[in-house]
């Protein structure tokens, strides 16, 4: 089993009254509760998180893209990855990714993302969302009619242009280019693994299936709830008669370990409701424009409960109240001692077949100091128990370690 | 009102609602698509002939997949004209529709005698922005399209708790629909520079409001005014944006008159 640390980068100061005083977490959270010098804190901060998880052996160091959202400040994560790149040898860089339909043209992921990929030594995952309704409906503008479609057209440019040693012209319906020919060329040959990160959609299964991309649900409610969608993603594995490799799939879990069950409550409980009270306040106009979902995903979840939509809404209402108890009976949360977490994370293991463990370990407004300690009792207490899981099985989804990395430093030294 | 096919020359096929006696009216819908037993085309009928084809994508969203653009939209419905062989009549659309209608009239300035726009989508103005109709939930967006309760209540029943649960899904799925296939041409601004082409237009105008629509503001009908060569504006007291059916005698009352009144005027 393979161990990643994900980073969302919350803002982590938003007022105690923002649910009551405030319409969405997303998309029109007002500008004035962004303080640049908390913002400064924070981004340096979440860093040396990110890279301490590096030191202590994660195997991945995630980070994502969102926009005009006050609990991920990285409308570009590439800017991330490639401060992390510099900070970092033999860790991979797990990008998740660029949200390809909103990038005019989108070699302009394929060259970014190539240039990471040189810059840090082959240590690069692709990921390519769709991405959020919030982020490319609303925030960046794109129809929701034909944010899909556009999506698959720039994949298939990206992948070709890796690919393709030759100039070639591009006529696409969304982009047209007389000239493809990016500079630099990906390190990884024959091109970075790819990572979706998306929601339960047919669609996209099949998409990952088509072309060897791992999927990754990215959930914030656990493995309980996440189960009912990994199920369909391995029945689209057997559907595509492929083997169930446990390292095509990914899943994000909150993690909290301490010493004991009653340690955890007191160092996370804080850190956890605002993440689930503050953070997941999302308007619910913004969650399913017309079109986003396929209209037969959309029948799907409607029929499934009477309004899918509507409970969504009161599910968001009801954030306010959850308690600890409540994450963690819910399993939103996998939180106590080193033993107890190994235990979740194996019955994890047994259910949802995922060979990638994406650990979100920071989660709201928690405090450096705690975060470290959480990423390094997990490294130390909980990955070694874990380690051995799914060996048997061989990981073609992840980037393979190469030889030719070069240490990122000059010392004044060396310049005579 | 007789429902058929008709073949567009390109291959799609077309879906048109007619019915009634006497001078042509092709009626461009709305948001919810065509209701046969809309009491609205009943009482046109009762003095038009009246033509009602289904927007592209509201029964079946592929086929908007050869339709990229407003442009090609009003194309499809300059074949649809030409393969119903309408070559007099009266072009009236209801928002979405009535973008539509003021398009085809702009592109095809010999199409249409008269045109109504009855609360028309298709200009911006940022004093008083079109209401962004898609960032709200499905089940509110009738809170926001109807003023009357009483007309609400018998066009729009309201999703209760004990609703059937398949005619919820039903009802939801299709409204979605609809406004997915709306979405392609007006996402994120209902803004695809018809205000650079209504002089174009060059048949008489009648331009009709609710005096309490919030989603398109009845202040737009000075907009619209000022681009069209021959306009004049009706604001309809206690009227939302779905203003055919929560004031329907005043709203035929003013499509009669400017009919009857306002001689044709096509260049």
């Amino acid at each position: 089993m393979k161990f990643h640390f994900f980073h969302l980068m919350p803002y982590p100061d938003l007022p105690a009254d923002f649910r009551e005083t405030h319409r969405s977490v997303w998309v029109d959270v007002p500008s004035k509760l962004f303080d640049p010098a908390v913002g400064h804190r924070a981004y340096n901060d979440y860093l040396d998180e990110l890279e301490y998880a590096a030191q202590v052996g994660f195997d991945g160091i995630c980070v994502n893209e969102h926009h005009q959202n006050a609990y991920g400040l990285m409308p570009s994560p590439n800017l991330m990855a490639a401060a992390l790149a510099r900070r970092t040898s033999g860790v991979k860089l797990v990008l998740m990714g660029n949200s390809v339909a909103l990038y005019n043209p989108p070699t302009r992921v394929a060259e970014e993302m190539a240039m990471l990929d040189v810059l840090s030594g082959g240590r690069l995952v692709a990921g390519f969302p769709v991405g959020t309704p919030m982020d490319t409906t609303f925030c960046y503008g794109q129809s929701p009619a034909t944010l899909r479609e556009k999506y698959r057209e720039g994949v298939e440019l990206i992948l070709r242009a890796w690919a393709e040693p030759e100039v070639f012209s591009f006529n696409g319906k969304y982009t047209q280019l007389r000239y493809v020919n990016i500079w630099p060329r990906p390190m990884q040959k024959p091109r970075p693994p790819v990572w979706v990160p998306g929601g339960a959609s047919v669609e996209t299964w099949d998409l990952c299936l088509d072309n060897d991309f791992l999927y990754a649900n990215l959930s914030y409610f656990g493995y309980q709830e996440g189960q009912k969608i990994m199920d369909g993603f391995w029945n689209a594995v057997d559907r595509h008669k492929l083997p169930r490799n446990p390292y095509r799939a990914g899943f994000l879990q909150f993690i909290a370990v301490a010493d004991s069950d009653a340690e955890a409550e007191r160092l996370y409980a804080e850190p956890a409701l605002y993440f689930y009270r503050r953070c997941l306040h999302i308007f619910p106009g913004y969650v399913n424009p017309p079109g986003y979902m396929s209209m037969a995903t959309l029948k799907a979840g409607i029929e499934g409960q009477v309004s899918r939509i509507t409970n969504r809404a009161g599910a968001r209402a009801e954030m306010a109240t959850l308690s600890w108890k409540d994450l963690v009976d819910r399993g939103y949360l996998v939180a106590g001692s080193p033993a107890t977490v190994a235990d979740r994370i194996n019955d994890m293991a047994d259910k949802l077949n995922v060979g990638h463990l994406m650990t979100l370990l920071h989660f709201g407004n928690m405090s450096k100091e705690t975060t470290l300690y959480n990423t390094r009792m997990f490294a130390e207490q909980v990955i070694p128990r874990l380690r051995p899981r799914f060996s048997e099985w061989e990981d073609r989804w992840f980037p393979r370690d190469m030889p030719a990395a070069v240490a990122p430093a000059v010392s004044p030294e060396a310049v005579s | 009102m007789k429902d058929e096919t008709v073949s567009l020359p390109s291959g799609r096929q077309w879906q048109v609602y007619s019915g009634g006696a006497g001078p042509n009216i092709l009626w461009l819908h709305g948001l919810r698509g065509v209701d046969p037993s809309d009491p609205m085309l009943a009482a046109l009928q009762t003095r038009y002939r009246v033509t009602a084809p289904v927007a592209p994508g509201f029964n079946d969203l592929d086929e908007l997949a050869r339709i990229d653009n407003i442009h090609e939209l009003v194309l499809d419905y300059d074949d649809l004209i030409g393969q119903l062989e309408l070559t007099a009549f009266n072009l009236i659309g209801h928002s979405f529709g009535a973008m539509i209608a003021a398009d085809i009239a702009a592109h095809f300035p010999r199409r249409a005698e008269r045109l109504v726009l009855l609360a028309p989508f298709g200009l911006w103005n940022d004093a008083f922005p079109v209401t962004d109709i898609f960032a709200m939930p499905y089940t509110q967006i009738d809170d926001i399209l109807w003023h009357d309760p009483g007309a609400r209540e018998r066009f729009a029943r309201k999703i209760t708790a004990d609703a059937d649960a398949k005619i919820v899904a039903e009802q939801t799925v299709r409204l979605a629909q609809s406004l997915t296939a709306v979405t392609k041409f007006v996402w994120p601004i209902p803004d695809r520079g018809l205000s650079r082409r209504l002089p174009r237009i060059a048949c008489p105008a009648l331009l009709l409001f609710g005096a309490e629509d919030r989603v398109v503001s009845p202040r737009y009908a000075e907009d619209f005014k000022k681009g069209l060569r021959d306009a004049e504006t009706v604001i309809v007291p206690g009227a939302g944006h779905m203003l055919p059916y929560e004031k329907p005698q005043q709203v035929m009352g003013a499509i009669e008159r400017f009919l009857a009144a306002v001689p044709a005027k096509v260049a």
